[in-house]
């Protein structure tokens, strides 16, 4: 077992640290971590990251390999840090880390639609107004007054999904345009403290009579958890301002997906309840070996050191981490020599808070065309990443008078990966 | 617009009566049950090799049965690159699994195991092209490295690096003393196999192609093949590249005048989307091409003269034609297609075998 593989010798600067503190001063293990860190692991508060590889990734360039069989493809797999695990050879890294996450290999979610794959996927439910995982975190995971919004999606692109659903605007996705601050962060020169606080003063006034005036809570809340929303990350304006340095750049990558991961490891550092990277670029109908050898290659190490930097700095036992995509692909190859989409046997990988490590749930058959074992849908993974966290997915949510199951009364978690 | 052909060869010799391409016809046709990737006629003319989708590589005789077909057995991945020591006696496989593959030509039996197999790049080994002295041999890896081998004993020459992106393709140029290779981004380049050193590098950036939407690269050669005396380079692949992913783009083949590095030429099919996989230079003045469309069936090989926008002939085929390769007297020309079809069609008015 190569657990350090790849890691510079920044990688351990925190959990070391913190050790040498603790054993000096006798103290617990959180010395050393900022107060941010320290305070998330003395109150056990639970977050997630999502990984989310936009456009469909291969199960059989991914998780589930075949090699030499019909349908396989060109290329290997190769062993992990599991015995008797193995996963395509585009994920070295990855492979060495094997022991801290989980695969399920037997999703069949019965379409082939990037849309319905993608709802599916976030919410649990392939119909309805229900809110996405992110939303779902936020609102459960989140402590009372978070430094940051409970739900942040860091992507170049994508769709502006009403993520909160009946949750409320509190606890929708706050989209970020990659690792660059977002616009206007910066309050205006020419307004003073003084006059910054009486703004919001004069913005809350306005705010409560419109609410109570027009009786539009919603709208008002909207606008009242934009308002919050904006003064978090004003707050935090120096993690966004702040540049890579050239050791994590060494690590993680200069491509914009290596970016986005090292500020998705400073939200999560510094209060980020649930924080979802977008990788694009799966979506391979022509040249699907070629992309994936980019796409995979990209992911794969940078994918692996923000998974290192959360196992050094002692928060991957209290971190959901999801690597997921909206469907997989299919077995057979076009003549472009893609894949199309497929949901009827798709993989993914799981790890982290909640999680019972190096395990594989479920199995396709020999060529990949269809689930063999222990079939399971989103619904499953739903409920699972919730129990994960501690959160009973069995449990309603409470709003306005109204129960609603919070996961899929049909679905069930999936035990044998729960820890 | 016709202009002249200074690069070809001389007319050919009274021995070989010239092509009539419009009468060109299927010769013979062999069957895998899986797509193939690629194919080449061997230095004798008696076989045709056929990479495939899956780790085989298939003979067959060209005048043979379609079910007496040879299995070469010893990769573990799918090949793409084939070529043949100049007496035709060693047989030389690029395969994605890193390995070169090298084996006896007319190895009998049904199932044939290599003489050796060279680990010869981390990553995909996408192009093996021998030199024509024979005493060479060039490979292109996925570590984005050209390496030259000594042949017979593989002992490694050079390790040719600057390519910034994985080359596909490369070729020796006749003279034996450069070699040119082609990458993902178009970037040619031109290489002195005495001292290694890159000479030139220039790029074709139009046979490349950036997907804004799903920020990929999109390009590469699929072929390349320099005319017999080295005045020009033809390059296939693609161009005018609209959706990376779903394979929207146009073929292309490309000549470049090798000394002066002028594109001459970049034939395209105006009413085609899809990738040009083989080319070839025939020895009668004109050029050959092979495609595959972006969606349908219809494969093409294209026969058009330096010079000219438009093919003078077009042969349909069966399904998407993945490369292309001539027989000796260049009377026959061979086409893998991804119906796991290998056709070999002949060019004259000799009455149909098939």
């Amino acid at each position: 077992m190569r657990r350090d593989i790849g890691c510079a010798k920044v990688d351990h600067w925190l959990s070391r640290r913190s050790l040498l503190a603790g054993a000096a001063a006798g103290t617990s293990l959180t010395a050393g971590l900022t107060p941010v860190q320290a305070e998330q692991l003395r109150s056990g508060q639970k977050r997630v990251l999502q990984v989310y590889l936009q456009g469909g990734v291969s199960q059989f360039e991914s998780w589930d390999p075949k090699p030499g069989t019909k349908f396989g493809g060109p290329f290997r797999s190769i062993e992990t840090s599991v015995p008797g695990v193995r996963i395509c050879e585009l994920l070295p890294h990855t492979a060495q880390r094997m022991h801290l996450l989980s695969i399920v290999r037997s999703i069949n979610l019965k379409t082939n639609d990037h849309g319905v794959g993608r709802v599916f996927m976030e919410k649990g439910r392939k119909n309805g107004a229900f809110p996405y995982i992110g939303s779902v975190a936020a609102k459960y995971l989140a402590p009372a007054n978070p430094p940051l919004p409970g739900y942040l999606h860091i992507t170049t692109r994508g769709l502006n999904d009403n993520t909160a659903a009946f949750l409320g605007a509190k606890y929708a996705q706050l989209k970020l345009p990659g690792a660059d601050a977002p616009e206007n962060l910066e309050r205006p020169k020419q307004l003073t403290d003084e006059g910054a606080v009486r703004r919001e003063e004069l913005r809350q006034r306005l705010s409560q009579r419109f609410a109570g005036g027009r009786g539009q809570p919603a709208e008002t809340e909207a606008y009242e958890s934009s308002y919050e929303m904006a003064e978090r990350l004003l707050a935090q304006k120096a993690m966004f301002k702040a540049e890579p340095s050239p050791a994590e750049l060494e690590r993680y990558g200069s491509h914009p997906f290596a970016r986005n991961c090292i500020l998705a490891r400073n939200l999560l550092m510094n209060g980020g309840t649930c924080v979802k990277v977008t990788h694009h670029g799966y979506d391979t109908h022509a040249e699907n070996f070629n992309f994936h050898l980019e796409q995979l290659g990209e992911f794969d190490k940078t994918f692996c050191m923000l998974l290192d930097d959360l196992h050094h700095a002692g928060m991957l036992d209290s971190t959901l981490v999801m690597i997921y995509s909206e469907f997989g692909r299919t077995p057979k190859i076009n003549q472009r020599y893609g894949r199309d989409h497929w949901g009827a046997s798709v993989s993914v990988a799981v790890g982290g808070a909640g999680i019972q490590p190096g395990v594989v749930v479920g199995a396709t058959n020999d060529e990949g065309t269809e689930v063999a074992d222990r079939e399971v849908d989103a619904g499953h993974l739903f409920h699972t990443y919730f129990q994960a966290v501690g959160i009973d997915s069995s449990a309603d949510h409470e709003i306005a008078g109204k129960s609603i199951p919070i996961g899929d009364p049909v679905a069930a978690p999936i035990e044998e990966i729960l820890a | 617009m016709s202009q002249q052909i200074p690069d070809l060869p001389p007319p050919p010799p009274a021995a070989r009566r010239p092509v009539d391409v419009p009468k060109t016809h299927l010769f013979a046709e062999f069957k895998h049950e899986r797509p193939l990737t690629t194919c080449r006629i061997d230095p004798t003319g008696r076989y045709v090799f056929a990479g495939a989708e899956d780790f085989g590589v298939y003979r067959w005789e060209i005048g043979g049965t379609s079910e007496a077909k040879t299995v070469f057995a010893g990769h573990e991945s799918w090949v793409r690159s084939l070529d043949f020591s100049l007496d035709g006696q060693w047989l030389y496989t690029g395969g994605y699994d890193d390995h070169i593959g090298v084996w006896r030509t007319a190895a009998s039996g049904s199932d044939v195991a290599p003489e050796r197999m060279v680990k010869a790049h981390k990553g995909w080994v996408r192009w093996v092209r021998v030199s024509p002295g024979g005493d060479l041999l060039a490979s292109c890896g996925n570590d984005n490295l050209i390496r030259i081998w000594r042949l017979p004993d593989f002992q490694l020459v050079h390790e040719l690096a600057g390519h910034e992106r994985y080359p596909y393709a490369a070729d020796f140029h006749p003279d034996g003393r450069r070699l040119a290779s082609f990458d993902l981004m178009g970037v040619i380049k031109e290489w002195d196999l005495n001292s290694g050193a890159e000479l030139r590098s220039f790029r074709a950036e139009f046979m490349w192609g950036f997907d804004q939407k799903f920020r990929a690269d999109m390009g590469g050669a699929r072929d390349m093949v320099f005319s017999p005396n080295g005045a020009t380079l033809a390059v296939a692949g693609l161009t005018e590249v609209t959706n990376a992913f779903a394979g929207v783009h146009k073929p292309m083949i490309l000549l470049v005048d090798w000394e002066t590095g002028e594109f001459r030429q970049q034939f395209k099919d105006e009413k085609y989307n899809g990738m040009a996989w083989g080319v070839r230079f025939h020895p009668d003045g004109f050029v050959m091409g092979v495609g595959a469309p972006q969606g349908g069936n219809q494969g093409k090989v294209w026969f058009f003269r330096p010079g000219e926008e438009a093919a003078f002939h077009t042969l349909q085929l069966s399904h998407c034609g993945r490369g292309l390769d001539l027989n000796p007297d260049a009377r026959l020309f061979a086409v893998p297609q991804f119906d796991g079809l290998l056709r070999v069609y002949r060019m004259t008015d000799e009455p149909a075998r098939v």
